[in-house]
């Protein structure tokens, strides 16, 4: 087994460890993502007394939010535990710098290791939600579901570089969970976590075109959803990649920078 | 008045720690502020598909965002920090400290840390819902608002109350956070307005698990025809959801076995 790999197998093993706690916080969190919206959503039909909103009926739009809570724990994880800023508080970090590989692809193999768990929470609740919601808004395909898998695997690498890059910070501040959070906040409301994009104002909308939050959560689901062609999917693929590339050039650059402030000693 | 004068000793040491780590500082400002703003902007884009949410207009989901926004900030700035240490005290065994002092263990283990720099944010969304009440476009009456301003505090208690009861079980769970996940995710349904809450969910929201009473309750008392009977009820459910915490709060207490927990 490569060490990729491995770590990868580790890292998925100690997350399914803590069974009980696992499958609560994973139901009540689920729950909560959904029940919220499913709410905030029938009243907005209810009141507004529009058939449709952001170009989607009340049906189209629970959907969207469904996936949106299924696809984006594999995006997000619980929360972002690559323990970067951790390991140069507490000089763990030392360790890293001199094993024979890299410190990134390792913290990326943790990541997928914690992502499995997620993957498998996704998959358990998905099933029930088909039980009881109906997807008749989704136009699901085989060719929608593989796409679908390949920019939820694109969007997890662009949160881990932009999270990379955050808990670099570290380097130079204290503490950087603050805004690890504040993060999180932006990335929510412009990715497309707490609205979808469509029901954003067209000005608005072309901005968060050109920003790479929107693959995060909006490009995903409406991927899955069948509202992606083939040729804009492909295109979509092609600027997260230059995303992508963009973020690990900027995290190689801090990394550099603060290597050199960092002195192994923990604070 | 000796709780008073401990209290005070609590914030001198707080803001002096909270100097240490400058950048912390201005980051956790800006994280709360930012907080404001997502909110902000995600009722602006509901009201512009409707004019009416949860029975509220805009301008009076202006007024329940800001005083979310209020409760927010009062409850990370007095408690937050308190919270987050309390499941570290019990698992370490550090408990013991405050247990052996003459003052009570709660009043301690809840109000020890003051957020020094949420203490802006408590100031920047005060500001908030000043703005929000002056632009209201009708006269709301200052006799509303003497009563809605104690159902804020009840609603920093009551969010209160439900976080320490999600975290009070590392008594017996021993885990690294508790239910506290949990409680995150009740109160996502505190931070939209209870009138769109429908059925046995809003029953259980406004009474067993009161995340609508938090913020929704007190602006309710400012808008709607009856507010005596919205107070009444939202101080009652207060008062419960303190004896349970007192209640669950001493058996802990029987269960915590020190620094083998």
């Amino acid at each position: 087994m490569s060490t990729f790999a491995h770590i990868v197998s580790v890292e998925a093993r100690t997350r399914l460890s803590y069974r009980g706690a696992f499958w609560f916080n994973a139901a009540f969190g689920f729950m909560s993502d959904f029940g919220v919206v499913f709410f905030v959503w029938t009243a907005m039909f209810a009141e507004s007394g529009h058939a449709e909103i952001g170009g989607r009926t009340l049906s189209a739009t629970i959907n969207y939010y469904l996936l949106v809570a299924l696809l984006g724990r594999m995006v997000r994880g619980d929360r972002f535990e690559g323990q970067i800023s951790a390991d140069i508080y507490e000089g763990g970090l030392n360790r890293y710098l001199v094993f024979p590989y890299s410190y990134f692809r390792f913290k990326y193999a943790q990541r997928l290791g914690q992502m499995a768990p997620e993957f498998l929470k996704s998959v358990v609740f998905g099933v029930l939600a088909i039980s009881f919601v109906s997807f008749e808004s989704a136009a699901f395909t085989v060719g929608s579901v593989i796409m679908g898998l390949g920019a939820v695997f694109v969007a997890n690498l662009v949160f881990f570089l932009i999270m990379t890059i955050v808990h670099q910070v570290a380097f130079w501040a204290d503490n950087v969970w603050s805004l690890d959070v504040a993060v999180w906040f932006v990335a929510s409301l412009l990715g497309g976590w707490m609205l979808p994009l469509s029901v954003f104002s067209e000005p608005v909308r072309a901005w968060l075109e050109v920003l790479p939050f929107r693959f995060l959560y909006d490009f995903p689901v409406r991927v899955l959803m069948g509202e992606i062609g083939a040729v804009e999917w492909a295109r979509g693929i092609v600027v997260v990649a230059v995303w992508c590339i963009a973020l690990a050039l900027v995290s190689r650059w801090v990394w550099r920078r603060g290597q050199r402030r960092y002195t192994g000693v923990g604070i | 008045m000796r709780y008073l004068r401990l209290y005070a000793y609590f914030l001198r040491f707080s803001f002096s720690r909270a100097m240490e780590f400058r950048l912390d500082f201005f980051f956790r400002i800006g994280m709360d502020a930012l907080w404001y703003v997502v909110h902000l902007v995600f009722f602006t884009v509901l009201f512009r598909h409707t004019n009416v949410l949860g029975s509220w207009n805009f301008d009076q989901m202006l007024v329940f965002a800001a005083t979310l926004f209020l409760v927010d900030s009062l409850q990370m700035t007095i408690l937050s920090n308190n919270r987050w240490m309390f499941p570290i005290l019990v698992n370490r065994g550090d408990l013991d400290y405050y247990l052996v002092r003459p003052v009570s263990p709660l009043f301690f283990v809840s109000l020890r840390e003051f957020a020094a720099n949420s203490f802006l944010n408590l100031l920047m969304a005060f500001g908030i819902l000043v703005w929000a009440l002056m632009r209201y476009p009708e006269p709301i009456g200052w006799g509303r608002i003497v009563v809605y301003a104690p159902l804020v505090a009840c609603g920093v208690t009551l969010f209160y109350v439900f976080s320490m009861l999600a975290v009070i079980p590392v008594f017996w769970l021993h885990s690294r956070d508790g239910l506290r996940q949990v409680f995150w995710s009740l109160n996502r349904f505190g931070q939209r307005p209870d009138g769109i809450y429908k059925g046995w969910i809003r029953r259980i929201l406004v009474t067993m698990i009161p995340m609508a009473l938090t913020a929704s309750y007190p602006v309710r008392v400012l808008f709607d025809q009856n507010p005596l009977h919205i107070a009444l009820h939202v101080v009652a459910v207060t008062v419960v959801s303190f004896a349970v915490l007192l209640m669950v709060w001493r058996r802990g207490l029987r269960a915590y076995s020190s620094a083998s927990s």
